[in-house]
């Protein structure tokens, strides 16, 4: 089967834009497809529909990975697109190709002092189509918001081969339906996002991050939340004990504020969250980047099950509190990933935890043995009737990563 | 008995607006809440942009979720369509009946939730944009969309269109704060898309029927972001020869890093308007007048402000002048904002246009808009947010000429034209509606439009909410040359 496929899709592409997985791609895909360009891109979409050829989007792999129970027939990489990086800093936009990874995007943009506020873990194994794809984000969710707050326009390949365009290359365009909202999120089950356009911010003069120690975990919630009331904070977060980071304190956990702005705005934050956390350390330049990047890129320890939970942000202490093995919490987003110990009980009762507190929980990676369990939770009839419609009108051919999305879409 | 001739556009043709719905109707929301008379649905027949007119046969004033499905229900039986409409300030013909029901959400007026601890709020769809800044701001919170209508415009509205407003160059648009809606279907089901979470569930539907224009059914309530006060405003007023440097100071103050709370310019003609309206100070002689606010924590503000005021002056300006006090800030924003109305003293009737180019374009978009304006003999104002790119040309004319209006009506066009020629946009925050239809090819090829159409079928398979909005339906090719249809008195 898989090597038909090859040389089926071979006769399509050049054979050397299609090869067999990688190691570590096998659980994923029979093979990978390398599309150079749109046009290809789009013939190979069209064959796949015609011989009901199921394919997905891959950038690193990483979401997809503990996604897939299944693999699909095709992988479709995106790593020899044309690795456009189209940035006009006078109007703070960008457009990026989906294959080019944010650490690339964030130094074409750092040379003129901008940035895209969205800031998941690991940017150089993190692609803008999976950031978009996965809606995955990071710290500075707090002060800027997430992937939906910053892009502007999409381009994706979709059913008939056909290419998309939604939004445009302005700040502030309200023109048509918004496909951009309907793409984030979408984990490759509507087309594959092959190129984004963002507004961008200009990068703070300044950053501080400011961290203190707690013994308990409800008291550094609410030292967080104090901070939050009275601060504009860039971000805002609470760690677990044992995770590694740095200036980590034994059994204690750790609040990470940042602060950023012009210096008088920076030294009036300092100085008042060392009013109300007077033991609070505050690190400067070089020193204060590393620390937000560990922050960003903390990993949980591994246990059965890691979970992201969104819920009502007061809300957020009591289930984790209930729940939650280890975690790094986004304080006042009500966003928070976990690591949960135990079986497929665990993932129930947060997730039931997380429907109280008015929000939603998501598997971002489980035990094999638990693979019972959904990833997503089952959104109510009616909303799920609609995706379902949604899903069906986009891709008709049922192609487009099957299977994994919420209520099987 | 009431007869209507649908358009063509609906996909419905002559439909009858029976004793028997009214009756119908009557019984779900009360008598009082259904409008027949002619006379009284004349008010509906069109909203800001009054080019076009048409009223409704029936008017339905609903107060709860319950009753915008029972009515949807009762509509869906009959085959029949519906427009909404909130305060009907919306400027692109957005809630313009093209079919027999208007359903006007105004009645569900009430706040439903505060929770300033998680900083959201519940409202129903016809809270006034105001009123929901108004319930928090003596606890330090606000609502940050604020479009000028803000003190009419309703929330149902705002979300239809995805409206912006001045301060949206820093905060965002009512995408970027609304978490999640309650959403009647045309065939009356009701669903909860997205939720007070930050993160959705599933696919984005929320997103999605933001900015819809009232195409996917009926939105009867939803949860908004609040967000707390800034701790201080700067709000800089700078005057130039002309708009071309008024223009370049913008660039430049965007190019610095700087990231205001608003800037807006005004031009000569707008400026003379607000001026006898509203008497703000603007010298004789200006050519350009620029609103710069800054906000944030009072401790950076000032090193801020000075920075803007340097680029500014460096950038031309004749005069620099800093709000003194809170009281000149709010009159300099009443100025601003009423500046549409001001524009009523200057001719009979006018259109504002609402085009979009990449920042560093506005001179080249402020120049081509008067050569247009010169072209088409018509005068031409503009009042816009000039940080986002986001013109508003005020065209003037007078209704009863009707060589002028179709001239005001061609100039409209070729300034879209320019705006997409730019590399901009159709609309920034008042939507295709009706207005912009015919220019949607511009911006879209045929593949992104089926695509959108397909969309918009999920929630509106038969096409009835607000039919003949946003898409143009292929072969339809209407050129809007004179009112569509007038009404009969």
């Amino acid at each position: 089967m898989s090597s038909d496929l090859h040389a089926e899709l071979g006769k399509l592409l050049d054979s050397d834009r299609v090869r067999p997985p990688r190691e570590y791609e096998t659980a994923i895909a029979r093979v990978v497809a390398e599309p150079a360009n749109l046009s290809e891109l789009g013939e190979l979409i069209l064959k796949c529909e015609r011989d009901r050829v199921m394919i997905a989007p891959i950038g690193a792999c990483r979401t997809i990975l503990h996604l897939r129970s299944q693999p699909v027939d095709a992988a479709v990489s995106l790593v020899r697109m044309p690795p456009t990086i189209s940035h006009e800093p006078d109007d703070m936009t960008v457009v990026a190709g989906a294959g080019i990874t944010l650490a690339a995007l964030a130094t074409a943009l750092g040379r003129h002092g901008q940035y895209l506020p969205v800031d998941p873990a690991f940017p150089e194994r993190t692609t803008v189509g999976a950031m978009l794809a996965a809606a995955q984000g990071g710290p500075l969710r707090l002060s800027a918001g997430t992937a939906r707050d910053f892009l502007i326009g999409v381009q994706f390949v979709g059913h008939g081969g056909r290419i998309v365009r939604g939004g445009g290359r302005v700040v502030k365009n309200v023109a048509g339906y918004d496909l951009m909202k309907v793409m984030i999120g979408s984990f490759g089950t509507l087309g594959i996002i092959t190129e984004a356009t963002f507004k961008v911010r200009p990068l703070p003069e300044v950053y501080v991050a400011v961290l203190s120690h707690h013994a308990e975990m409800l008291e550094g919630f609410e030292a967080g939340f104090r901070l939050h009331e009275a601060l504009p904070l860039l971000h805002l977060e609470l760690l677990s004990p044992g995770l590694r980071m740095p200036l980590a304190r034994d059994g204690h956990y750790l609040l990470a504020a940042g602060v950023g702005g012009n210096r008088p705005d920076v030294d009036y934050q300092v100085d008042e969250i060392r009013k109300t956390l007077p033991g609070s350390v505050v690190l400067e330049g070089g020193d204060a980047q590393k620390f937000y990047r560990a922050v960003r890129d903390v990993e949980l320890p591994e246990t059965s099950v890691k979970m992201q939970i969104s819920v009502l942000p007061r809300q957020l202490p009591a289930c984790l509190k209930a729940h939650a093995a280890h975690f790094r919490a986004h304080v006042a987003s009500g966003v928070a990933q976990a690591a949960l110990n135990g079986d497929a009980q665990a993932v129930v009762r947060l997730r039931s935890a997380a429907v109280v507190a008015r929000g939603n929980a998501r598997v971002l990676a489980m035990d094999p043995a638990l693979r019972g369990a959904a990833f997503f939770d089952e959104p109510a009839a009616g909303v799920l009737k609609l995706m379902r419609g949604l899903k069906t009108a986009f891709d008709p051919a049922g192609i487009f990563n099957p299977g994994c999305f919420v209520g099987g879409i | 008995m009431v007869k209507w001739s649908a358009m063509a556009e609906g996909g419905q043709t002559t439909i009858e607006v029976d004793g028997a719905l009214r009756e119908e109707l009557e019984a779900i929301v009360g008598a009082s809440a259904v409008v027949s008379h002619r006379s009284e649905l004349k008010v509906y027949e069109c909203d800001g942009w009054t080019i076009e007119k048409s009223a409704p046969d029936l008017l339905v004033m609903p107060r709860t979720t319950a009753q915008v499905s029972a009515i949807l229900k009762a509509l869906y039986r009959r085959g029949l369509g519906f427009v909404p409409r909130g305060a009907g300030t919306g400027l692109s013909g957005g809630s313009l009946p093209l079919a027999p029901v208007m359903i006007c959400t105004s009645r569900m007026n009430r706040i439903e939730a505060i929770d300033l601890a998680n900083r959201r709020i519940e409202v129903q769809p016809g809270v006034v944009n105001l009123h929901v800044t108004d319930a928090v701001k003596g606890h330090g919170y606000l609502y940050a969309p604020d479009p000028s209508s803000q003190s009419a415009c309703t929330i149902g509205g705002n979300i239809a269109e995805n409206s912006g407003g001045p301060h949206t160059l820093k905060y965002g648009v009512t995408t970027n704060h609304v978490l999640g809606v309650e959403l009647v279907l045309p065939d009356g089901e009701v669903v909860e898309l997205g939720g007070p979470a930050e993160e959705k569930l599933g696919y984005d539907l929320a997103g999605a029927v933001v900015g819809s224009e009232g195409t996917v059914g009926i939105v009867t309530r939803a949860i908004l972001r609040l967000m707390r006060a800034p701790q201080s405003y700067r709000t800089i007023l700078a005057l130039f020869d002309d708009v071309d440097a008024a223009t370049r100071a913008v660039s430049r103050i965007i190019a610095s890093g700087i990231v205001p709370g608003a800037i807006e310019m005004m031009d000569r003609l707008i400026m003379d308007a607000v001026e006898a309206a509203f008497q703000v100070g603007f010298p004789p002689g200006a050519g350009a007048a620029l609103i710069v606010e800054l906000d944030g924590l009072t401790a950076g503000l000032d090193a801020h402000c000075a920075r803007a005021a340097e680029l500014v002056n460096a950038g031309g300006a004749t005069s620099v002048r800093m709000a003194r006090d809170d009281a000149e800030r709010q009159l300099l924003w009443k100025a601003r904002k009423r500046a549409f109305g001001a524009v009523g003293r200057l001719a009979s009737n006018y259109a504002t246009q609402d085009g979009v180019v990449p920042r560093t374009r506005l001179p080249d978009i402020l120049r081509e808009i008067t050569a247009i304006a010169a072209r088409y003999r018509l005068r031409i104002g503009n009042v816009f947010h000039a940080g986002d790119g986001n013109i508003h040309p005020v065209i003037l004319y007078e209704e009863r000429d009707a060589d002028e209006t179709r001239r005001a009506i061609e100039a409209g066009r070729e300034i879209l034209k320019a705006c997409v020629a730019m590399g901009g946009s159709l609309t920034g925050e008042h939507g295709i509606g009706l207005e912009k239809l015919h220019e949607m090819p511009l911006l879209f090829s045929p593949d992104d439009l089926r695509v959108m159409a397909e969309l918009r079928s999920v929630f509106d398979p038969s096409n009835r909410s607000n039919p003949g909005k946003v898409l143009p339906q292929p072969g339809s090719c209407v050129e809007v040359a004179a009112p569509r249809r007038q009404v009969p008195l």
